[in-house]
């Protein structure tokens, strides 16, 4: 059975199997001619070309990256900055993780595209400090890129002039948050920032900055090429256009990234694209957008994967990190180990977040080992009730919001656990 | 902020190279203290570890209190504050990993290195931590020796990894 | 902007200013919205989450703290929602912090919240382990069991205080307060401020002195004037059972919104010390003054009561004064007393002893930039107020090891330069201020008159001085130019050994500069050429225009905490008070008829002049008040055998300290807790003080005293209270004219204050000079008066160190000071060390031409090479037995900051 083919966008060159990603392979592929098409436009006529692509944001919250580089001010007198965000993190996701190692000059390309659309002459990435091999590559890559002329002084004869630095994470999954991503590249606890002032207006160092995902930026370049409305006309349009990188892992056979079109069923992800569930068993539960969104179930099969659609049937599709669970699977134990990352990568301001991540994860460990309590769970739903929108950044709520839809929808998982001590499907 | 002359030159305890390359690092952003954080990774490359003279070194050469350097590099968990084995085994335990018997792992491991995580064999040659997601969910269950890659880990897997890091020596 | 804008807050439309949180807007109209994060003095954090409101419209509950509002908003700060959030903090807090954690009495503020709200216990259980109190730190006991990390002690260490020394240790639930490189409290860099304690909510962080009684409710507060530098802080005695037992800062107080250092906080102890003395003392017949160095000096004295002490000091002084003539007696006032009784010294020495001997400490501090400042301007003052470091974009600090010496004024000028404002340190110590500089200029000592020229040769070379100014503001400009031509940025550097190039910096910097402020210490006025160094100060702030505006200025920086006051109240031999020359004929007429006696028309001995005065057998008897010249003199040798040459000395004072124990008479005064008045500070803002305690024993206020020796020697001084001083003092001191009690009950002013509806003056020479036009007064560089050579290679630098007080008589007695710095520590830079093979702890010998001293060793960049520093608070191994008393000719005061020392290793 063969899964059906879609246009790739991003993904493209690497269908090439002897494809390695450097400058001359990207170039022999068509790579950097999107930018001196953006070089020839007005900055504000690449904005509003990004806009009309209805491209939104990769990295998780799904904000239209057009509008997000609009409301940076226009006073070109005003020092600006380019972060881009490598700091993928969020369990279940690593297409990042790929684009970096394999696919590095369409992030350059777009990011210098980015920064010119908003008048920015240094931009930095921020890559994940775990990341050893794609930041190798990627400084390769920028040194290539610097010695083609795609970055430095007067890029391609234009007069616009960008450096681009890589700067290294070293282990917290909170620097993906944008203001806490700022707040490490400033050389601080990546502590998220109050809000207002948004990044786009007081950003890094203070300045007006626009942070963009790898996997974002990479599809600036072929909207460059193909034109807003080519981009558009992918997926399901207006709002949810082009394509996305889904990262299927769990219990299927063949997991791994797939770039699909915007709006394609859940049941064609996993039972087409990643080859079903393994051994044939039974599906039981599915997180469609990485461990923050409230988990499916069976029942969601037909839920389109698509920014609006995954969000009106009560989860999110985040970063599109797709986790597949067979009947095996105790929720239980996935809610231990969800809970652990969060309390683990809390990064200790808010109260709430801090201190019941930490809850959350005793009294789910509780349960887990059998020494729950009746009462745990409405403990616990009060918890996570009082953990969102509430706090300075969303994490609280992206610890709070899987819990309680794994109590909704997998209360029996639960409530065996508490009751009987032990866990139904054994799980190792 | 103001860098002082001082008896010592800054950065004294560290590689001329690696000086050299601390200070081009820090000219890439407008404030000093934003090359805190690769200063302290190539300081822990350098020793293995961040040691309090390293951290202090940092922290004048950046015009920085100790203390906002210690409270930084605290807060990121690729940064020890004690030696660490030769061989830093990381083992993914989160969701896709656990899913497919990243414990199993972790607990073989513990029990042929002997140690509990984080941890460090006592002739110095593996630390053993368990980590949160590495993005590396298409092959798990993963984990990572000095940030390299190994996927679709078991037992048997493992025990052949440490025997081949073991006879590298 | 509109002056306020319409808001609905629970339910009612209110009027709230523009600028405003919601927090603040809230308070404003009466609803207290609870927090435990927040600290008004410093930007919000938000992340307590206790504050959590409810803004119409909006999905995420909003910090109350941290938000401004807006027009038309909608909050509410009780909805359902923002109640059960707050209550779940609560909560969570509990379960690691449930009620009762705090005992000791000083209050905790989560307790508090959680029964306001209702809340008795937690339903999640406890964290299995909890860190262990660390009584590392002298003064402050931390146990972080109670802690609910609010960070508000990481506010107050590096945002308030500027300390930088608290942070946070790792992340999440495991997140902690940690110091430095994760150290103990005591062996870190902490410097004992206790901001952190007095920020903590809980008794996380608590003081540790007297902690029995501390925090008893039964404990009296007085506000009153911190005892120690001239900043002024504000304090509150905290008293049980007749004791100062704890100290906090005043949040009101425009000085210190606050803040103290360790000296105001934990400096108190030597209040009620045994030592303090409770009787007057006689000096028993037939003991010589010598007998006081062995055995315990009171054994040369016997008690005596008040009348036989006061009736043997009048007859004395009368005696001596009817056979020797009233110059033959010199008197030496208190910058540690208030102002009305530095009044009545000082009147008591030209009225009632008929002469101008009369003089205090300044001679020994900021005489020269005194005498600079009145020459060239026309007031002998800071021109700024200390706060204005905020208005300024570069701040300049010369000769001023700020954070030692004006804690809360180095805090300022830290937060400024935060803030923004760009800080230049001239100094050849590397003081701790340096930390926080953009630049630092590190000039050779007794330099500094060659390298303020060389600044103004660059400007005058760059024409960056200010035209307008010098034509319209300044005389004598034409002078200048001369003697400026010979300090090229090369010569300077030969001379100084600072780079040309950091030279051209620091004078493009300064002329650029939108306002610039220069502040400067003893570092400049203690030399034989402390006159020329301030007026070459003077002569760059005048050719830039850095004077006369909010931000700029020309500031010394006085050491002791009424050393502004006892100068303004004539307590100088020079001046009747207001700074009205004795040798002016009319002004003395003037007081002449204030005070009903003719008044002596011959100018006064300085203190270093009345040493002379008694070597030569000029001077025959001496009235010390409140001062220890046998510590505090140049050459202490030679002041001692010039004191015993004196046929009769009185000291007043709180100790037998070590000059009181040579007198004939000890009469013991109160010290400042124990009485009212008012102190003037650095920047010229006359506080009101407050008695806290009783005085121990028969001691009394100097004033009661002075008034009653005046009587016995015929002159009446009936006051009733020194409110009644005060009004006397102001009716003749013009720039304290508009003073009075009843104006100075809140904040203080600052002179001149003309009159009643004067509000005093934050800065000085707005329109025009004091003295009209400001002077140029060109100077060439002069050396020290001792150069290091062979026998005496290095140069000895002295001065103060944070946890002591000039001679030490009350920081030495006070328990946690004496515990944080208990023994002299002799400063050394490291190469010179390893010449010497010396190393930190080992014990060396320090020998000049006037004496020698034995101390340990501390091993040190801050102290440049081929110098050595000595803090003079240690009578066991006085400095002063080191330093030179070779005078500026000028303002008469000792070169205190250079002269030619060997270093001996000490067996």
């Amino acid at each position: 059975m063969s899964a059906p083919a879609y246009e790739k966008v991003i993904l493209r060159n690497l269908q090439d199997p002897g494809y390695r990603g450097t400058l001359a392979e990207y170039r022999a592929r068509g790579g950097y001619s999107g930018l001196p098409k953006a070089l020839q436009l007005q900055p504000q006529e690449v904005i509003d070309l990004v806009k009309q692509s209805g491209l939104r944001g990769r990295g998780g919250a799904g904000f239209p990256t057009g509008l997000k580089w609009d409301f940076v001010p226009k006073d070109l007198a005003l020092t600006k900055y380019v972060a881009i965000n490598g700091d993928e993190g969020e369990p279940g996701t690593f297409k990042d993780r790929q684009l970096l190692e394999q696919e590095p000059h369409p992030i350059i390309e777009g990011t210098v595209i980015t920064a010119y659309a908003i008048g920015a002459h240094v931009a930095y990435i921020y890559v994940r400090g775990e990341f050893v091999e794609g930041a190798k590559v990627f400084q390769r890559a920028l040194e290539e890129a610097y010695a083609a002329g795609f970055l430095g002084k007067n890029i391609l004869g234009s007069g616009f002039d960008l450096d681009f630095y890589m700067h290294r994470g070293a282990g917290a999954y909170i620097c993906g948050e944008e203001t806490g991503l700022l707040e490490s590249l400033e050389g601080k606890r990546g502590q998220p920032r109050l809000k207002p002032p948004f990044p786009a207006v007081k950003g890094l160092f203070g300045k007006p900055t626009v942070v963009n995902n790898v996997e974002t930026v990479s599809n600036l370049p072929p909207i460059l090429v193909g034109g807003p409305e080519w981009y558009a006309g992918i997926g399901v349009p207006p709002k949810n256009t082009g394509t996305r990188i889904f990262s299927i892992s769990g219990h299927v056979e063949r997991p791994g990234n797939y770039e699909l079109p915007l709006g394609l069923p859940l049941r064609e992800l996993i039972f087409e694209h990643a080859g079903g569930i393994r051994g044939g068993r039974q599906l039981k539960a599915v997180i469609p957008g990485g461990a923050s969104s409230p988990i499916f179930t069976p029942a969601h099969l037909d839920v389109k994967m698509d920014f609006d659609s995954v969000a009106a049937a009560g989860s999110m599709a985040g970063s599109g990190g797709v986790v597949v669970m067979d009947e095996t699977t105790c929720l239980v134990r996935v809610a231990r180990v969800i809970a652990h990352f969060f309390a683990h990568e809390s990064c200790g301001q808010c109260t709430q977040c801090r201190e019941g991540t930490a809850w959350l994860h005793k009294m789910l460990t509780r349960i887990d080992e059998g020494k729950g309590r009746p009462e745990d769970l409405e403990v616990i739903l009060d918890v996570c009730d009082n953990m969102k929108g509430k706090t300075i950044c969303v994490l609280s709520d992206a610890a709070a919001m899987p819990i309680e839809s794994y109590i909704k929808h997998f209360r029996d998982d639960f409530e065996h656990h508490i009751r009987g001590g032990a866990c139904p499907t054994g799980m190792a | 902020m103001g860098v002082a002359p001082a008896a010592t030159p800054p950065l004294a305890g560290f590689r001329p190279e690696t000086r050299e390359f601390m200070a081009q690092i820090v000219s890439r952003y407008p404030t000093r203290r934003a090359g805190l954080l690769p200063l302290l990774s190539l300081a822990q490359e350098e020793h293995g570890y961040l040691t309090v003279e390293a951290m202090e070194q940092i922290a004048a050469f950046l015009g920085l209190s100790p203390t906002e350097v210690y409270e930084t590099a605290s807060f990121y968990t690729l940064l020890h504050f004690r030696p660490i084995g030769e061989h830093l085994v990381q083992v993914c335990t989160n969701l896709s990993c656990a899913l497919l018997g990243a414990r199993p792992v972790v607990e073989h491991l513990k029990q042929r290195l002997g140690v509990r995580e984080g941890e460090t064999t006592a002739d110095g040659l593996f630390t053993l931590e368990t980590v949160e997601c590495i993005a590396a969910c298409g092959g798990a269950p993963a984990l990572q020796v000095n940030g390299r890659y190994y996927e679709r880990m078991t037992p048997s897997a493992a025990d052949a990894l440490l025997d081949r890091l073991a006879g590298e020596r | 902007m509109a002056d306020t804008i319409g808001l609905t807050l629970n339910g009612r439309s209110q009027e709230v200013a523009p600028a405003a949180t919601i927090w603040q807007a809230a308070r404003a109209v009466g609803l207290e919205v609870p927090t435990l994060c927040y600290d008004s003095r410093v930007a919000p954090a938000g992340n307590c989450r206790v504050c959590m409101v409810e803004v119409a419209g909006e999905r995420v509950l909003a910090p109350a703290c941290a938000r401004q509002v807006q027009p038309g908003m909608v909050i509410e700060t009780q909805s359902p929602k923002a109640v059960a959030a707050r209550r779940m903090v609560v909560e969570l807090y509990l379960a690691d912090h449930p009620l009762g954690t705090c005992g000791v009495g000083k209050g905790c503020e989560l307790e508090a919240l959680a029964r306001r709200l209702g809340l008795r216990g937690s339903r999640f259980p406890a964290r299995s382990s909890a860190p262990k109190p660390d009584l590392s730190s002298p003064v402050i006991a931390v146990d972080l069991s109670k802690c609910i990390l609010c960070r508000r002690c990481i506010s107050a260490c590096s945002d308030l205080q500027v300390n930088n020394v608290i942070g946070l240790d790792a992340r999440g639930f495991s997140t902690t307060i940690s110091f430095d490189t994760n150290l103990a409290m005591g062996r870190s860099t902490c410097v004992s401020c206790g901001e952190c304690v007095s920020a903590c909510p809980t008794e996380a962080l608590v003081e540790r002195l007297h902690q029995d009684v501390a925090f008893r409710p039964d404990a009296r507060k007085t506000r009153t004037v911190c005892p120690y530098c001239g900043v002024g802080c504000n304090v509150e005695l905290h008293v049980v059972d007749n004791r100062v037992v704890r100290v906090t800062g005043t949040r009101e107080s425009a000085v210190n919104l606050g803040k103290l250092c360790v000296k105001g906080r934990f400096g108190y102890d030597f209040i009620q010390h045994p030592d303090r003395l409770t009787r007057a003392l006689i000096r028993r017949p037939g003991v010589p003054r010598e007998a006081a160095d062995q055995g315990d000096p009171r054994d040369c004295f016997r008690e005596a009561s008040w009348d036989e002490a006061l009736d043997l000091v009048a007859a004395r002084l009368g005696g001596l004064k009817a056979r020797y003539g009233p110059d033959a007696l010199g008197v030496v006032s208190s910058a540690k007393c208030p102002n009305e009784e530095n009044y009545l010294i000082q009147k008591f020495a030209r009225v009632v002893l008929g002469t101008n001997n009369v003089d205090h400490c300044i001679r020994l501090c900021h005489a020269s930039s005194v005498a600079a400042l009145i020459y060239a301007l026309g007031s002998g003052a800071m021109t700024n107020s200390s706060f204005e470091v905020y208005s300024s974009d570069v701040i300049i600090v010369m000769g001023s090891n700020t954070t030692e010496n004006h804690p809360i004024i180095s805090s300022h000028m830290r937060q400024a330069a935060k803030r923004g404002a760009t800080l230049i340190v001239i100094d050849p110590r590397r003081i701790e201020l340096v930390n926080h500089a953009h630049i630092w200029l590190r000039q050779r000592p007794g330099t500094d008159v060659a390298l303020l020229n060389g600044l103004m040769h660059v400007i005058l070379k760059e024409g960056l001085h200010d035209e307008a100014f010098i034509r319209g503001r300044t005389e004598g400009f034409e002078q200048l130019g001369p003697v400026i031509e010979a300090y090229p940025p090369e010569r300077v550097e030969a001379i100084t050994g600072v780079p040309a190039a950091d030279l051209v910096r620091v004078a493009r910097l300064y002329g650029r500069a939108k306002a610039a402020a220069i502040y400067w210490g003893m570092g400049m006025s203690q030399h034989t050429t402390g006159t020329d160094n301030c007026l070459s100060l003077i002569n760059l702030g005048l050719l830039c225009g850095h004077v006369g505006r909010e931000g700029t200025g020309l500031n010394p920086l006085r050491g002791q905490n009424n050393v502004q006051g006892a100068g303004d109240m004539g307590a100088i031999p020079d001046n009747y008070p207001g700074y009205q020359p004795v040798e002016d004929p009319g002004t003395r007429e003037k007081f002449e008829r204030a005070w009903g006696v003719p008044l002596n028309p011959r100018r006064g001995l300085t203190i270093t002049e009345m040493m002379e005065a008694m070597r030569q057998g000029g001077l025959r008897g001496m009235y010390i008040v409140g001062e220890n010249p046998l510590v505090s003199e140049a050459n202490i040798a030679h002041a001692r055998a010039a004191l015993f040459r004196l046929e009769w000395i009185v000291a007043q004072d709180i100790f037998l300290n070590e000059t009181a124990r040579y007198a004939d008479v000890v009469l013991p005064a109160a010290c400042f807790a124990e009485k009212g008045g008012t102190y003037t500070n650095t920047d010229r803002r006359v506080q009101l003080a407050r008695q806290a305690v009783e005085p121990p024993g028969e001691a009394r206020a100097d004033w009661e005293i002075i008034c009653d020796v005046a009587v016995r020697m015929g002159y009446p001084m009936p006051y009733e209270d020194l409110a009644e001083v005060f009004a006397e003092a102001a009716a003749v001191t013009p720039i304290y004219a508009g003073l009075s009690y009843a104006r100075l009950q809140g904040e203080g002013l600052q002179w001149p204050c003309a009159d009643a509806t004067s509000v005093g003056a934050p800065f000085l020479h707005k329109e025009r000079f004091t003295r009209g036009l400001g002077r140029f007064v060109p100077c060439h560089q002069r050396p020290p008066r001792e150069l290091p050579d062979d026998d005496f290679p290095f140069v000895l630098n002295t001065g103060r160190v944070l946890e002591h007080w000039h001679t030490g008589s009350m920081t030495r007695r006070s328990h946690g000071l004496d515990a944080l710095y208990p023994e002299l520590l002799v400063s050394i830079h490291p190469l010179d060390a390893d010449e010497l093979r010396v190393r930190s702890g080992d014990r060396v010998q320090v020998v000049s031409r006037r004496g020698r001293i034995t101390a340990r060793a501390e091993v040190t960049e801050q102290t440049p090479k081929g110098s050595i520093f000595i803090p003079f608070h240690f009578a066991e191994a006085a400095a002063n037995l080191l330093t030179i008393d070779a005078l500026d000719p000028v303002a008469k005061i000792p070169e205190y900051k250079f002269c030619a020392v060997r270093v001996e290793r000490a067996a």
